[in-house]
């Protein structure tokens, strides 16, 4: 589905991504874990074609996303969720949600995503008039996978989801990217917390200063002695 | 109890803070005399050296109930006896202050002592005036007995208000139940508040109309120019207010507009004698071009530096019409004269004519910016407004966006600059100075960023009032520059806030500006 070659990005004279290659097929979960720094935001942004990268291929349904415009991107079923719950914190829930189906003109689907994102997220259908700042971090990080749902996604990108919130909260999270992936959503997800990733993800890729070190199975890596230490805490 | 008396205290501190301030100024009398001239009090009494006292007392009890109104705070409603203790106080303590800095400085002066080495408005004619020709001891008695009872009366004032309205709202709460459960409430509401529109519409415009013939051609001027720059607000708040991007050469635009039309009607220096209305689309045009010129290498940057190169480009535009190398285009430091002006009905526009054509402008562009507010474009703004980089990956198309709404707010600037140039008979390069931009920016802020009722009271406040303050003289950028401060540290969401920013996360001002986002990460 996803075939993402030689990708290469700079920013400035910074080189953030030298060298990264990996795949995504239909229907899984691939993890991309690393340490601050490693290139795992980059690597999604330029998918989601907000940064461009200097050379490289990204290949997606046989067309090459680098040629493409971000909205023409999440047109065809890519959608970013954005490091940091970055919601619109003055608009309304409801509104946030209106905003990720930017790009659906028909109004009753718009409506039906909106009773789906709801039917996951019953917090956020109790608070669907509240501004998006008053919400907590949970609801928040909610908020953020539901609006990207809203724009019908096939592949979703996830930015550490984790990132700032509660382990119970963590848990409850990639519960629902489980669920969202077993209703036919492939997810590529980056992650600081290799455990919690690994456990979730069929496979797995390591990126250190920009460029692909390890691959495999999710519970190979799991095994590995070097990630076991340099990750998973020892 | 406690409470309610800390709260009187406050306000009585701040008003008679404001009120000493004011009467320092000598701002006293020129309110007392503003206020002559609403009711028509003659200025001066028989006796030609004495100011009508009248006057004087009621502007210190307006002041006294404004002390009653700020002792009960937004959305409070304390017990009727509470609310008599925080009147009481806040008059009181205000009226003490006040009859004390009186009693004071009128007793220095009583001995001879001219405050004029100091402050140049506190002669001898403004102290006997503020001592109501009286002794300092009786003159301070007054004021603490005005400020007392008209707190008083304030605060009470106030918390009828707030009962009334909280009768209006739980109404309103029944009625929306009972739709609620009829399940046709966005039909209901929107009939009703159509016809509501309508009503009031027509209403405020045959006010409109009458008011232009009545009020003379000084008010006209003063509301004309108010007109303009509420047009000019309408333009920069769709690109500052709606779509966040800190331009700060707006006033670019408005001198393109203004050129343009000033150049293709006036006699000289070209002479081309372009039918008017021809004209007026044309400068329009060309405020676009102009806007799609710096707009398509520029509007990729973000926050400051968008902010540093729009000034820039503002100055560049001034500097060049009044350059040598463009003198024979534009004339050069002399600016063009006799701009044309448009004929109707056999004469020349008169006062009353551009006053109304402004305010059919006025109202197009409300009616055009709502529309656009309430639009999908609109809410691409807000979301390129509030993030910019989740805006893209939500499938906005932020860069089109962002020219879309420089263009537009282009195009408003032109068409005021037209009609700028074509009222005042005359353009030169220095009514395009960087202050325009200024001041067109702090009308989008301090009504209220992208409010449009916000827009129009920001353009009266900033606009309406310096012309209004005039007697003040020399002080009067001190009193205005006094009044930004506090109305910064009061109300900084804007006077009249728009509805996102009014609920939910307080944004400050550069987060909603979008600079959070310059940051990009590696």
């Amino acid at each position: 589905m996803l075939k993402v070659k030689n990708l290469k990005v700079f920013y400035g004279a910074i080189n953030a991504l030298k060298d990264i290659s990996f795949n995504l097929d239909e229907g899984e979960i691939v993890a991309l874990i690393g340490a601050n720094g490693a290139g795992k935001s980059t690597t999604l942004n330029t998918i989601s074609g907000i940064i461009h990268p200097v050379s490289g291929e990204i290949n997606y349904k046989d067309q090459d996303l680098t040629k493409i415009s971000a909205p023409q991107i999440v047109q065809m079923g890519i959608v970013q969720v954005p490091e940091g719950r970055k919601i619109f914190t003055r608009m309304t829930v409801y509104e946030n949600l209106e905003m990720g189906a930017y790009t659906i003109h028909d109004k009753i689907r718009v409506k039906n995503n909106i009773d789906k994102v709801f039917s996951i997220f019953p917090r956020l259908e109790e608070r669907q008039r509240q501004m998006g700042g008053t919400l907590s971090g949970g609801e928040q990080q909610m908020l953020a996978i539901g609006r990207a749902l809203m724009a019908d996604p096939l592949l979703l990108l996830m930015d550490e989801p984790s990132m700032g919130l509660a382990p119970l909260l963590v848990e409850q999270i990639f519960e629902v990217i489980q669920n969202i992936n077993q209703q036919g959503v492939s997810i590529l997800l980056v992650e600081q917390n290799a455990n919690m990733a690994l456990s979730i993800a069929d496979r797995a890729y390591v990126l250190e200063t920009g460029k692909v070190t390890l691959s495999g199975d999710a519970e190979e890596l799991m095994k590995n002695p070097i990630v076991k230490e340099s990750y998973l805490g020892g | 109890m406690i409470t309610a008396i800390k709260d009187g205290l406050r306000a009585g501190l701040i008003t008679a803070i404001i009120f000493t301030f004011l009467i320092l100024i000598g701002f006293t009398s020129v309110a007392a005399n503003i206020i002559g001239d609403i009711l028509g009090n003659p200025q001066v009494l028989n006796n030609e050296t004495r100011l009508p006292v009248g006057n004087l007392l009621i502007f210190i009890a307006l002041v006294g109930l404004f002390t009653g109104l700020v002792t009960l705070k937004k959305g409070s409603n304390p017990p009727w006896t509470d609310v008599l203790f925080r009147g009481l106080t806040g008059g009181i303590l205000a009226g003490l202050i006040v009859g004390t800095v009186i009693y004071i400085v009128g007793s220095f002066h009583m001995e001879g002592v001219d405050f004029r080495a100091y402050l140049p408005n506190l002669g001898a004619s403004q102290l006997g005036y503020l001592l109501f020709y009286s002794t300092p001891i009786a003159a301070s008695k007054t004021y603490l007995l005005y400020f007392t009872v008209f707190s008083l009366v304030g605060a009470l004032a106030r918390k009828t208000l707030t009962m009334l309205t909280g009768l209006r709202n739980k109404l309103k709460s029944i009625k929306s139940q009972i739709i609620d459960w009829s399940d046709k409430k966005n039909f209901h509401s929107l009939v009703g508040n159509q016809l509501f529109q309508a009503g009031l519409i027509i209403l405020v415009g045959i006010g409109l109309y009458f008011l232009p013939l009545v009020w003379g051609s000084y008010w006209n001027y003063i509301m004309g120019t108010v007109a303009i720059y509420i047009l000019l607000g309408l333009g920069l708040n769709i690109i500052v207010g709606f779509s966040g991007q800190l331009v700060l050469g707006y006033v670019a635009f408005f001198a393109t507009g203004a050129y343009t039309f000033a150049l293709l009607t006036a006699p000289e220096p070209h002479a081309v004698g372009l039918n008017l209305w021809v004209a007026v689309g044309l400068s329009t045009l060309v405020s676009i071009l102009t806007g799609l010129l710096l707009g398509l290498p520029i509007l990729r940057l973000r926050g400051d530096y968008l902010a540093i190169v729009t000034l820039g480009f503002g100055e560049i535009v001034r500097i060049l019409i009044r350059s040598d190398l463009l003198t024979p285009l534009t004339n050069g430091p002399k600016g063009v004269t006799n701009v044309g002006q448009p004929i109707w009905r056999g004469h020349v526009f008169s006062d009353v004519n551009y006053m109304h054509l402004l305010m059919l402008l006025v109202l197009a562009g409300l009616f055009i910016a709502k529309r656009l507010k309430d639009s999908r474009t609109g809410r691409a703004w807000i979301a390129i407004r509030e993030d910019q980089t989740v805006a893209q990956a939500t499938g906005v198309d932020t860069y089109k966006y962002k020219i879309l709404a420089l263009l537009l707010g282009a195009a408003f600037a032109g068409l005021s600059g037209a009609l700028f140039a074509s009222r005042n008979q005359f353009t030169g390069p220095e009514d395009f100075a960087l202050m325009v931009s200024v001041n067109v920016l702090c009308i989008v802020i301090i009504g209220g960023m992208g409010s449009l009722p916000g827009i129009i009271l920001g353009a009266f406040v900033l606009k309406g009032l310096p012309e209004l303050l005039r007697e003040l003289a020399d002080y009067r950028l001190l009193a205005f520059g006094a009044l930004l401060v506090v109305m910064m540290i009061v109300r900084p969401e804007g006077l009249w806030p728009g509805q996102n920013s009014k609920k939910g996360k307080m944004a400050t001002f550069s987060n909603s500006l979008g600079e959070d986002n310059l940051e990009e990460k590696v």
